[in-house]
């Protein structure tokens, strides 16, 4: 019995969690969230779209999600996969389309990022959380945006008010000055040429 | 344990025994559980909840065979199946209904009569 591997088919889908401790083999299609303590494989032809967190992940089909593998992932020639990536050991082979973020020091921070947007997720049916896929990043971004425009204004401000007076001093000197070295230089450009005439 | 259809599972999709799947199942082939279901199944091949398994689901197959514990209704289009030993709790539909010696079943029985 224990022998008996877990197999999503061809001709299923699962929309939903599946979690365990035993190796799965996706051959059809998941969308949701994977969590096993060994091995996941996404075969050729199987589309995964759900945040994995495995041992050990065999990419040769479609897998798009943040994943995060304690031990290796192996991305196969023919793997499409879209999503962060935080595990030791990755090896990608040569035709392989990965983009994402490759993480390949702490696991457990990439881990907890991932439950904690998975916190978010379970709220939402699985097809909208399908659909919000993409809100996540959004959800994250807007902060950091507004830090940096919060930092970023004052900068700006601090300089502006900082360098108007510098400006307008520096303003009133220039003019003056550049005349003054155009006709230095302009007295001093004959004389050089005269000089390289006569030379010549 | 002994039973001769467990050790040939002709399933295409199977759910090992230390698996959960919280969520909806749905496909056009035949699905084996041996572990942990929640949510909703519906195939248009073969459901087998072994014995062991927990199906807590809304069941929709051609042939549903239960060995193991279900909960919710089931709709077989063409045959459900209680083996020995199974507990089923909910209401089953289907055309030709079986239920061996030994099986538990709480529930109505709907056989389009």
């Amino acid at each position: 019995m224990a022998d008996i591997q877990t197999v999503i088919g061809v001709e299923t889908r699962v929309s939903g969690e599946i979690r365990g401790g035993e190796d799965l083999v996706v051959k059809g299609r998941v969308d949701g969230k994977i969590q096993l303590t060994h091995a996941l494989t996404v075969d050729k032809g199987a589309i995964v779209q759900a945040d994995v967190d495995v041992k050990n992940l065999v990419v040769s089909g479609t897998l798009v999600g943040n994943i995060v593998a304690s031990e290796s992932v192996r991305l196969h020639a023919s793997a499409r996969v879209v999503g962060d990536l935080a595990s030791p050991r990755v090896m990608m082979e040569s035709g392989a389309a990965y983009r994402g973020r490759v993480d390949m020091g702490d696991i457990e921070a990439a881990r907890a990022a991932v439950a904690s947007r998975a916190v978010a997720r379970p709220a939402a049916s699985s097809l909208a959380s399908a659909r919000e896929r993409p809100a996540p990043p959004r959800v994250g971004a807007p902060p950091r945006t507004a830090v940096l425009a919060g930092k970023a204004a004052p900068r700006f401000v601090a300089p502006t008010a900082g360098e108007r007076p510098v400006v307008a001093s520096v303003s009133p000197s220039a003019p003056p000055a550049f005349p003054r070295v155009a006709g230095a230089v302009g007295g001093m450009a004959p004389a050089w040429a005269k000089k390289k005439v006569r030379r010549r | 344990m002994a039973k001769e259809k467990e050790t040939k599972p002709m399933a295409n999709t199977v759910i090992g025994s230390s698996i959960v799947v919280d969520g909806e199942i749905t496909g056009e082939e035949p699905l084996t559980i041996l572990g942990t279901v929640k949510g909703k199944i519906a195939t248009a091949g073969s459901v087998v909840v072994e014995a062991g398994a927990t199906v807590e689901a809304d069941v929709e197959g051609q042939t549903v065979t239960v060995s193991g514990k279900l909960t919710g209704n089931v709709t077989a289009s063409e045959k459900l199946e209680l083996r020995p030993e199974s507990k089923m709790v909910g209401n089953a539909k289907a055309p030709r209904i079986v239920f061996a010696d030994g099986a538990t079943f709480k529930g109505n029985v709907d056989m389009d009569v």
